[in-house]
């Protein structure tokens, strides 16, 4: 696993919504503590606080969304693929491949044309 | 001479100017799928993606930004289907 190429990633993930505060770092912990366990290494987590959702996931309406820059081994998404599957307390995730890590969750805006 | 045809339309359809493309004038590279704000202005009020010939978006940002708005959707960040 160390000999692995380490890839930086970049994952968000919809925790719900209905847990406790308490309850909710659990999950974060959980899937934070799962990149960690496969050899990889956490560079930032974003908060985007709690949204509502655009449609309905399993009856949620609304849920915490966190963003994850991580660098963890190619062969580790696959498992940790299947574990976030497992959980109910993450309603919905995405992991991509990035080659930079945001320090802010800043984007350019448009310019106005006539 | 020539009535129908204007100095700034060459080619152009009525006259109208083309549009240029608003993210090569802002000089976005990168369209992420967590630019809500941004998404938003290339989707229709049912939420499907609007085609370039309207919004004037060069098809190399055209692509980019189908894939930012699929991935939005999957998300929950933008609907698949607006209600109404």
């Amino acid at each position: 696993m160390s000999q692995e190429n380490h890839n930086l990633y970049e994952g968000m993930y919809i925790i719900s919504a209905r847990l406790s505060d308490e309850a909710r770092g659990k999950a974060l912990a959980k899937i934070t503590d799962a990149i960690v366990g496969h050899g990889g290494k956490i560079e930032k987590i974003h908060e985007m606080g709690r949204r509502r959702l655009a449609y309905e996931i399993e009856s949620h309406r609304e849920g915490y969304y966190y963003v994850i820059y991580f660098t963890v081994g190619a062969s580790a998404i696959k498992e940790m693929w299947h574990e976030y599957h497992l959980s109910e307390d993450l309603i919905r995730f995405i992991t991509l491949t990035t080659d930079e890590v945001k320090k802010k969750l800043e984007f350019k805006t448009l310019v106005e044309q006539k | 001479m020539n009535m129908n045809r204007t100095s700034q339309s060459r080619g152009g359809f009525r006259n109208k100017k083309r549009k240029r493309c608003p993210f090569s004038i802002a000089g976005i590279r990168e369209i992420d799928y967590k630019d809500t704000d941004t998404l938003l202005k290339f989707v229709t009020e049912k939420g499907k993606i609007l085609p370039r010939r309207i919004t004037g978006v060069s098809a190399w940002h055209q692509r980019h930004l189908a894939r930012a708005i699929k991935r939005a959707r999957h998300m929950a960040l933008l609907p698949f289907v607006a209600k109404h």
